[in-house]
């Protein structure tokens, strides 16, 4: 049902697209064009073959079979300078940042050789750029001090800076609170507006209908169609991602019990981006974290788990809580689902199955020998129920989609059995609609056995569908509880932005 | 102090604290002749470590280098033979700079082509040509141009002309490192080579002239070898793990994209006066190898210094009660 538009041409153009990663086949003849002065939409669920399609488009990838014409020009191999040469500009979802390096080196790189102003004057280069884009970011800070939000603007940024004809996004806004998003809209608009063609490829299927003129779905590397965005709505695209209706985009929740007993308390904690902080989980409860970005949610997440250093007292299941190091929450039942998952949360070039049980390998072990069936047995059902999809309980985990990813490291508390507190960091970040969905299952099953869960989220939609309560924390402090009856996204947005109105003491959120 | 500059600083302290003490005990250490032979004694090693920085640099290790030095040596005592006289000479050197130019050509294949990690790749480098050397050289043989070794060795008062000219290459090569684009984009490539490739720098040419530049390096070193034992021997080289250590007491960081030349030419000279003044003093020469341990530990320890103080400074916090507000805690957060 793809209708000619108006006459603008094409500045990408793939046809035929195929690429296949040893026995997985990520794409199977995809064509997909994008026209000068278009926001082009690239949905569909993780794994469906969108970053290998921005791969190849931007000649990171070498396609198996396929031709990608940038500009009207074929791109002849894959090499990712002569993409930019032709005019591609990309904003990778994992950012393309030289952490060692300051932020004004980092924007200095990212521009053609030619356009670079002499190096004596990168600084005041860099900070007119910044300005000129209305970020509020120090040119002499070293890129790794930004927080995520900020570095996702710097990475869109980076990419405009090659004034491109087409500019690729993917997943653009996984850090940033809601004016972040609308800062960034407007700057793909203008660009747009300029001529450029842009490929957007996210998960927030509200914020790009927003924005977008055609919409290309993908499923299971195959093309579903490209629409008008005007012939569609967040449902049909659903449906075609997933290939059913989706009803029911939230577990449903019990009555929330007022009197279940108190198994998280915290009192006074404050650490160097927060508090001081009380707060009560009760059995049972999902208690969400809404807030913009930066806004020590993260950080009062990861001094519960003992990651980072913080004072005041905690208690968990009535027992102190130490949380000098992780090993003490680890001890208490206190399970962290970090969201830098590559990092932290996984360890990347291990099997599914080890990431899977590498916490309770002495339940699975019988006289200090881990025995492999018994390990087998227990991680199968989890894939089941997680529904994980995978080739391989083999296969190293970094060679799985971000939302099968995440579902393995919630394979953790599941396993461990004895988990009083699950502390959710933007679980479903990089992870699709229908993956979203078997993970709040997941967590709410762990809920109504009894665990009390903080889920720390820049998603409003989320907070307000998952949880039970939420909290709206603003400058490292509780700003305001939102209870059940009350939840919405309008209302927890509507918190955010009233939190954040008020005057401002630290540092605050990005542009 | 700026970061950067500690690991010059530090170095130039231990050069001149060595020596006044060596001075104080023993008269000669300062006269002419000594710190004439010290210089041209450290010419081999200045050179390797150089080229030793600039693999460090994009991430990786030479070892071959020493192994390099020799075959060139030995290359040098059939190509400049004695009986050749001035521009007879030029092929001769040529093919010595040649062998080192193959060499690095051959390691940069092997990491950027065959993907192997670049200490495994030149540890066969190092084996193929010791093999080499010895074919070519079963023991040593073949006296070397003395014309050649004598200009090489050239001096004014006590300085050599050629230790001028490192000098000068080191202090070019780190303005251009720290002060160019071009040296921004090396830096850039060895701290994050996916990153680097994204933003559409040439990434394997790179890493390829970081190769090719260390063995041409270690071929050049070689010369100086050869005006110091004048024979074709194939068993000399020994400098691979002391490259390594200068250019990391110099200030290079073992994972890429951080490094100074000049660093590791102070670094270089420390060294080799090390094993300079141990004849002095008349000890046995395993107390140089472990004050050159010691040192290195101590050196990377003091290089870290502010990491480490940061960190004990948070965990004393930690203990401590603590203060609502003035709550800092270093650079450990994430977000």
């Amino acid at each position: 049902m793809s209708i000619p538009g108006p006459v603008s041409p094409a500045v990408l153009s793939l046809r035929g697209v195929s690429k296949a990663f040893g026995a997985v086949q990520a794409l199977r003849d995809v064509t997909v064009d994008c026209r000068a002065g278009e926001i082009h939409a690239l949905v569909g669920e993780n794994g469906s073959g969108k970053s290998t399609l921005l791969g190849i488009a931007s000649g990171f990838v070498s396609p198996d079979e396929g031709i990608v014409e940038i500009g009207g020009a074929r791109l002849p191999r894959d090499s990712p300078a002569l993409a930019r040469r032709l005019g591609l500009g990309i904003a990778y979802q994992d950012y393309s940042h030289v952490l060692g390096l300051s932020v004004a080196e980092n924007l200095y790189l990212a521009l053609p050789a030619e356009d670079r102003p002499s190096y004596r004057r990168m600084h005041a280069w860099a900070a007119d750029t910044l300005q000129g884009f209305d970020l509020d970011i120090a040119v002499t800070a070293p890129t790794d001090s930004l927080s995520l939000a900020e570095r996702q603007l710097l990475e869109v940024v980076k990419a405009l800076l090659t004034h491109p004809k087409v500019l690729l996004l993917d997943e653009p806004t996984t850090a940033l609170g809601p004016d972040a998003v609308d800062h960034l809209h407007a700057l793909v608009l203008e660009q747009a507006r300029a001529g450029a063609g842009i490929v957007y490829v996210t998960h927030r299927l509200p914020e790009v209908l927003g924005v977008a003129d055609r919409v290309t779905v993908l499923r299971d590397g195959v093309g579903q169609g490209t629409f008008e965005i005007a012939s569609v709505s967040e449902e049909s695209l659903v449906a075609l991602m997933i290939g059913r209706p989706l009803e029911v985009a939230f577990p449903e929740r019990r009555a929330p019990h007022a009197d279940a007993d108190v198994l998280l308390s915290v009192s006074g904690l404050h650490g160097e981006r927060f508090g001081p902080i009380d707060l009560a989980v009760r059995k049972g409860e999902i208690l969400g974290i809404a807030g913009a970005e930066g806004n020590g949610q993260v950080q009062f997440l990861r001094a519960l788990a003992g990651v980072e250093h913080a004072a005041g007292s905690a208690t968990c299941d009535g027992a102190a809580l130490d949380t000098s190091s992780p090993l003490g929450p680890l001890r208490a039942g206190v399970v962290l689902l970090s969201g830098d998952r590559r990092s932290e949360a996984l360890f990347p070039v291990l099997s599914v199955r080890a990431n899977a049980t590498v916490q309770v390998l002495r339940r699975l072990a019988r006289v200090g020998v881990v025995g492999r069936r018994r390990e087998r047995t227990a991680m199968e059902e989890l894939v089941r129920r997680l529904r994980v999809r995978m080739a391989s309980a083999e296969q190293p985990i970094q060679s799985l989609s971000g939302g099968n990813q995440q579902k393995v490291s919630l394979m953790r508390p599941f396993l461990r059995g004895d988990v009083k507190v699950i502390l959710a960091e933007e679980p479903t970040q990089g992870v699709d609609v229908g993956a979203r969905f078997d993970i709040y299952e997941a967590l709410r099953a762990k809920a109504d056995e009894g665990v009390a869960t903080v889920v720390k989220s820049s998603d409003p939609i989320e907070l307000a569908g998952l949880c039970d309560r939420v909290i709206v924390m603003s400058r490292g402090r509780i700003v305001e509880e939102i209870p059940h009856g009350e939840l919405g996204e309008r209302r927890i947005v509507e918190a955010i932005v009233g939190s954040r109105a008020r005057p401002a003491t630290g540092e605050g959120a990005p542009a | 102090m700026k970061r950067s500059l500690l690991p010059p600083v530090l170095m130039t302290v231990l050069i001149v604290a060595l020596g006044a003490y060596s001075e104080a005990r023993h008269s000669e250490f300062l006269g002419n002749l000594n710190l004439n032979s010290l210089l041209l004694e450290a010419m081999p090693l200045i050179l390797v470590s150089l080229g030793q920085a600039s693999a460090l640099l994009v991430g990786g290790f030479d070892v071959s280098v020493a192994a390099l030095m020799t075959t060139c040596v030995v290359t040098a005592s059939y190509t400049m033979t004695p009986s050749m006289s001035g521009f007879a000479l030029v092929p001769g050197a040529l093919a010595v700079v040649g062998v080192g130019l193959a060499t690095g050509v051959f390691n940069a294949f092997l990491i950027r082509v065959l993907r192997l990690p670049s200490i495994v790749a030149t540890l066969g480098t190092l084996s193929i040509l010791e093999g080499v050397s010895l074919l070519l050289r079963s023991y040593p043989a073949g006296p070397i141009n003395s014309d050649a070794t004598t200009a090489l060795n050239s001096s004014v008062s006590f300085v050599p002309l050629a230790f001028i000219g490192v000098v000068a290459l080191a202090v070019l090569a780190d303005r251009w490192l720290y002060r160019t684009r071009t040296g921004l984009a090396l830096r850039a490539v060895g701290l994050d080579a996916t990153s680097s490739r994204r933003l559409g720098m040439p990434t394997g040419r790179t890493i390829l002239l970081a190769f090719v530049v260390c063995s041409v390096m270690a071929a050049i070193a070689g010369f100086y070898l050869a005006a110091e034992v004048q024979i074709g021997s194939p068993i000399i080289g020994n400098q691979a793990l002391e490259s390594i250590a200068a250019a990391v007491l110099g200030g290079a960081s073992l994972a890429g994209g951080r490094g100074s030349f000049f660093g590791t030419l102070l670094a270089a000279l420390f060294l080799t006066e090390i094993d300079n003044v141990l004849p002095l003093f008349q000890q046995p020469t395993e107390y140089a190898d472990m004050a050159i341990g010691a040192l290195i530990l101590l050196a990377l320890v003091l290089y870290q210094a502010p990491d480490l103080i940061a960190r004990a400074r948070t965990a004393r916090r930690r203990v401590q009660p603590l203060p609502a507000k003035a709550f800092d805690l270093g650079s450990s957060s994430t977000n």
